[in-house]
């Protein structure tokens, strides 16, 4: 296996989770991508002896200190503060301040789930972490999520082990994206989850502690640790919590979980692979026709991964620009498709080099068009996901996504 | 300090270690597979070490498989395996 130095960690933690901790990395200096290739020969030149060796030699046993099996209980300083600095130091925390998961707290969010708290929800990559009901309540709890919290992040774990979701590559690629968490439903409304005024922002407990628990049981399960597993290169603040509920009461069309085939008063969890949202600021546009301009102008850029890889890029409207396409008679998939024809990048817009790259990757899209054409932010309108959250004002947001991975709806059932 | 009893938010791994293959003191006449993760210029480091070990070693022939995109699983794994003695490939960027 060869990689780059700072990427070593990574690659060591993948063969070690596949059950090859043994296996050699033979590590070149970082950069590779983006050098001149005669200059990526010669690194090959200077590690072709490690490699011949790492083939031909017998690997050393692998040592007792990266055995990955881990106790279950562990002592913790009862000191809030000193607790901390300890959480820190076992990688369990996110760098606020967490909560102690003492047997009482998470007994208490586990509740009627108590008996079956070794039962195995998921396996999380890249570390390949068994997520029992257990741990996924010890993370609740680290989180400061209340008991009625964990059924919302039971059913987002579950649905980020769906392979569409390709979690492993979610959460180590140096791209900056993390699960978002929709919540639609009677659970909703029910737990307090804001789909209302600020609802990307802070302020809403269910928000902040559901969000948060899914991402530590990524980091803490999953193995995810910034830095080494998680390679983000500039990660985005959606990483501490992302999550929020459609504002169905004020949406002109069918909720997302309608849309995906559930029942309305079925309660899901969306999951996606998102970016940080981006604003759209329309309060010029009155009609659906002219709306379409500023949401189609944010969302088409040449250095999104949408563009090249595929994927659903994420509309969040505001109601009022809801209701303006609504008040023209638009459905959803009208506003989709409308989107989808005017959200293009023309290919000169594009370096000769990134064009190359694309056309390798979806020659369809890129391959010997003329350059006047022009490129969808996405690979058909059907792809566009949207959905309504906000409260009064004119705007919305648009959430790109990591490209190579599929949005997931699960009913939260437990 | 008092100290007291935590549940580990790390849960547990499968914890299976599976034993390398064994190696064969040389590499001549041994057929290598490169599985391209699709990084930038990991094709040309990959193909460049291949091209030595046959120089060097006298291993050979040499075959390449590609993934789809760095960020794709490989699902060509099988293949790779049943049609290569030695495997080079590339891990992240």
């Amino acid at each position: 296996m060869l990689g780059t130095d700072a990427f070593a960690s990574l690659a060591e933690a993948a063969a070690a989770s596949l059950g090859m901790p043994h296996l050699q990395l033979v590590a070149v200096g970082h950069p590779l991508g983006g050098i001149d290739p005669k200059l990526a020969r010669a690194k090959a030149d200077d590690v072709v002896g490690r490699v011949i060796a790492a083939l031909t030699e017998d690997p050393a046993p692998p040592s007792a200190a990266i055995s990955p099996s881990v106790a279950t209980r562990v002592d913790a300083p009862a000191d809030i503060d000193a607790f901390q600095d300890f959480a820190l130091a076992e990688g369990w925390s996110d760098g606020m301040p967490v909560l102690l998961p003492t047997e009482e707290r998470v007994g208490r969010i586990l509740g009627g789930l108590a008996a079956r708290r070794a039962e195995v929800i998921a396996i999380l990559a890249p570390r390949r972490g068994v997520a029992t009901l257990e741990a996924i309540a010890a993370n609740a709890a680290l989180a400061g999520a209340v008991p009625d919290h964990l059924p919302v992040v039971v059913a987002a774990i579950r649905a980020l082990a769906d392979p569409r979701f390709n979690l492993n590559a979610i959460q180590t690629t140096t791209h900056p994206c993390t699960p978002l968490v929709i919540v639609n439903g009677p659970i909703a409304p029910r737990l307090g989850i804001n789909g209302g005024a600020n609802a990307l922002g802070q302020g809403h407990r269910a928000n902040a502690a559901i969000g948060r628990a899914v991402r530590l049981v990524l980091q803490n399960v999953g193995g995810a640790r910034p830095g080494r597993e998680d390679r983000a290169t500039l990660g985005h603040p959606g990483k501490y919590s992302y999550c929020f509920a459609e504002n169905e009461a004020e949406s002109p069309w069918a909720p997302l979980h309608v849309e995906r085939g559930f029942r309305a008063d079925e309660s899901c969890v969306t999951v996606c692979g998102s970016e940080a949202p981006h604003n759209v600021n329309d309060h010029g546009s009155a009609t659906a026709e002219a709306l379409v301009f500023a949401i189609a102008g944010t969302a088409a850029t040449t250095g999104s991964n949408n563009i090249y890889l595929g994927g659903e890029p994420l509309v969040i409207l505001g109601p009022e620009h809801a209701q303006t396409f609504a008040t023209g008679a638009w459905s959803k998939a009208d506003v989709k498709r409308a989107i989808w024809e005017r959200a293009r990048v023309r290919l000169d817009r594009f370096s000769p080099a990134n064009r190359v790259r694309f056309a390798r990757i979806d020659p369809a899209r890129f391959e010997d068009r003329p350059l006047a054409e022009e490129v969808a932010l996405c690979t058909c309108p059907e792809d566009l996901m949207v959905v309504v959250a906000g409260g009064p004002g004119k705007h919305s947001a648009i959430v790109p996504t990591f490209g190579a991975t599929r949005s997931v709806t699960v009913a939260i059932n437990d | 300090m008092t100290r007291l009893r935590v549940v580990s938010p790390a849960g547990a791994t499968p914890g299976e270690v599976r034993p390398p293959a064994p190696r064969r003191g040389s590499l001549r006449r041994l057929r290598v597979g490169i599985l391209d993760n699709s990084k930038p210029n990991a094709d040309v480091l990959l193909e460049r070490v291949a091209e030595l070990l046959v120089e060097r070693a006298g291993a050979g022939p040499v075959a390449v498989w590609r993934k789809p995109g760095a960020s794709r699983p490989a699902t060509v794994i099988d293949e790779v395996v049943a049609a290569s003695d030695v495997v080079l490939t590339g891990s992240a960027d």
